[in-house]
């Protein structure tokens, strides 16, 4: 111990030394760490933003769709489309999913008086407010009565009433999509851009039965899908049973085939979006871990140049009765020492950094505590890793020859 | 009661192969160096006195016959065993002083200390401040190795090589890159060293260095030639004399 510290001393003497040899050597160390911390730091806090997003949807949240495969980067559906009869029969016998509403989506210029926009027009129920927790600013949700009687009501998002309505209350004006005139009744709260960068107030909600009568008329369509809550967090999973059970029936479907539908919750979806961003998270990781072993490389070829120029150093303490142990110690030491002192600055850069972007992008970026342990324990391995071979060529110097060394 | 060998070499031989040639650099070297002993090694270039020096030192082991320093066989020992006999029995003393750079005077001698593992020694710094005074460098101890001129450096290698007290000491050329009058002041303190009962052999090739050891022995082709003890020693006074002398101008 007494031993390990006397070398210990040693090291610490030499580095000290050769300062700016050292920190210059320190720094590739140092851009590494910093960058694998803010890189992994980055990408936690897009998985946090897009969790929260989801989160923001409702947590008992079940989107009930017709089955689709990705062909050649094409939705295709594969089963039967979901029709109003599904709808009717989950909303007759569901126990565990209260709430319900079908969602018809359609791309569609709405224009006001003075703008108009391109901008997704969803036909929903009077329920999806409730499914979805958006909640309103000024005026009122269209009522459950108005999506009996197919009122030609809507509720817009803040960023349609900015390009249809500047600097105007929109409630009680009307706007038309694709020539059937809406009268706006609500406007939704302000809620930001979504985890996957779409702006979630660029939307027009109006009842499905107008969409379906007024803009699809005749023309015999499926639903996109049906949004459920589940009665509780807790029976988020009864209720995928007990609407797979109610579908399969509906859809006729026979015992040992396979759903024509899907039915994600929230939980999946999140399970989802957070093996994607893990993915990217992981990607630009070892991105930057090539630049710590980038800088391990740089720290190989100081100590290799150190030890040729310590030659006679080296020489001497073997004379004066050094092992070669003690010789390997004290230079793997001093890798060691030179790969941890970076990764202290740049875990400490990394943080400032991922403040600084904070100030600068306003995207908060959480630092992660692993990306320190993974920023530190690598340059830890780095130092052993590529300190270990000039350690060795220094421990087994001939003395004679090394106290000769010009 | 026999005085105690430090040094006892039997028929020592070193033969260095290169290729299929064998180079003889020391062949069948007897020698005998007993405590308290003051040696003086002579030799042209080549002679066999380096490698003589090496394998005294054990930084170097023979092709043939047996070395026993301060009564150890050293022969057959590791790696790691020479590193602790030199670290235990031997004070090194270089040509080119050998001094960590930008270092305190205090922390170069305290070096062999770094390295002792028989924990005889319970405070180094005490250890390395008195051998320091030994050679009187007692108000250069916190000087770096930088701010000391050649003669102060070299005495700073002789408190280095006195700290772990060794029973020998090992001077290679150690006033080869010093002046006359600096040679003759490190000579004089090999004296003082001597007669305070260090056990002393050092390799030089300057004659009036070696007049002031006890006895000295004349190298050539890897055997040794000579060995008498010195009837007219130097001292200080009297090499300072000398090279008063040989430094009249010649008219």
């Amino acid at each position: 111990m007494k031993q390990t510290l006397k070398i210990l001393k040693v090291a610490f003497q030499a580095i000290n030394k050769n300062r700016t040899r050292s920190i210059l050597t320190m720094l590739g160390i140092i851009i590494g760490v910093a960058a694998v911390i803010m890189t992994i730091s980055a990408g936690e806090g897009a998985t946090m933003q897009v969790q929260n997003q989801i989160s923001g949807l409702g947590t008992n949240l079940l989107m009930i769709q017709t089955k689709s495969e990705h062909k050649a980067g094409i939705n295709v559906r594969m089963g039967k489309p979901i029709y109003k009869k599904d709808f009717e029969i989950l909303q007759k016998n569901a126990i565990y999913m209260p709430n319900l509403s079908p969602l018809l989506a359609i791309g569609a210029q709405a224009i006001g008086p003075d703008g108009y926009k391109s901008t997704m027009v969803y036909g929903v129920s009077y329920d999806y407010f409730y499914i979805t927790s958006r909640e309103i600013q000024f005026g009122s949700f269209f009522s459950d009565e108005d999506v009996k009687t197919a009122k030609k009501f809507c509720v817009i998002g803040q960023t349609i009433r900015k390009e249809l309505f500047p600097g105007q209350d929109p409630i009680g004006k009307q706007i038309r999509i694709d020539k059937v005139p809406f009268t706006v009744v609500g406007l939704l709260k302000e809620e930001g851009s979504g985890g996957m960068g779409q702006d979630m107030d660029d939307i027009v909600l109006a009842p499905y039965t107008t969409i379906q009568n007024r803009i699809f008329g005749n023309r015999k369509r499926g639903y996109n899908m049906i949004l459920a809550s589940a009665l509780s967090e807790d029976h988020i999973v009864d209720a995928k049973i007990e609407a797979t059970e109610l579908l399969r029936e509906s859809h006729k479907i026979k015992a040992n085939d396979e759903d024509d539908f899907e039915i994600m919750t929230q939980i999946e979806l999140q399970e989802i979006t957070s093996n994607i961003t893990g993915v990217l998270t992981l990607l630009l990781g070892a991105v930057a871990s090539i630049s710590l072993i980038v800088g391990g490389i740089g720290i190989m070829n100081i100590m290799l140049v150190s030890v040729t120029e310590r030659t006679r150093e080296i020489g001497t303490r073997l004379a004066i009765g050094a092992r070669e142990s003690d010789i390997l110690t004290q230079f793997l030491i001093e890798a060691v020492a030179l790969s941890l002192a970076g990764g202290v600055i740049g875990v400490a850069l990394g943080v400032i950094g991922n403040q600084i972007i904070y100030k600068v992008t306003n995207f908060y970026i959480p630092t992660a505590a692993y990306s320190i342990l993974i920023g530190f324990g690598f340059a830890t391995l780095i130092g052993i890793v590529f300190g270990y071979f000039p350690a060795r060529k220094a421990a087994k110097l001939n003395p004679i020859d090394a106290l000769r060394y010009e | 009661m026999p005085l105690k060998k430090v040094i006892e070499t039997k028929k020592i031989s070193r033969v260095f192969k290169n290729g299929d040639i064998e180079v003889y650099a020391l062949t069948d070297i007897d020698l005998v160096i007993e405590e308290g002993e003051f040696v003086a090694i002579m030799g042209a270039s080549g002679s066999g006195k380096s490698t003589f020096l090496n394998i005294l030192g054990c930084l170097d082991q023979p092709t043939s016959g047996d070395y026993y320093l301060d009564a150890v066989h050293v022969n057959k020992l590791s790696k790691n065993q020479l590193a602790d006999i030199r670290n235990q029995k031997i004070g090194f003393i270089f040509q080119s002083y050998n001094l960590l750079s930008r270092t305190t005077a205090l922390e170069n001698v305290e070096l062999p200390l770094v390295y002792d593992r028989t924990g005889r020694f319970s405070n180094s710094k005490e250890l390395a401040i008195k051998a320091l005074g030994e050679v009187g460098l007692e108000d250069r101890i916190y000087h770096k190795t930088n701010e000391l001129s050649g003669g102060q450096q070299q005495r700073v290698a002789i408190a280095r090589a006195l700290v772990n007290e060794p029973a020998l000491i090992l001077s290679d050329e150690a006033t080869g890159n010093l002046d006359s009058k600096t040679s003759i002041e490190v000579a004089d303190l090999f004296v003082r060293l001597n007669n305070e009962g260090k056990t002393i052999l050092m390799i030089t090739h300057e004659p009036e260095i070696a007049q002031f050891a006890k006895r000295m022995i004349y190298m050539r082709d890897g055997r040794i030639l000579t060995d008498e003890i010195i009837k007219d020693r130097s001292t200080k006074e009297s090499a300072l004399k000398d090279l008063e002398l040989t430094a009249e101008p010649i008219e």
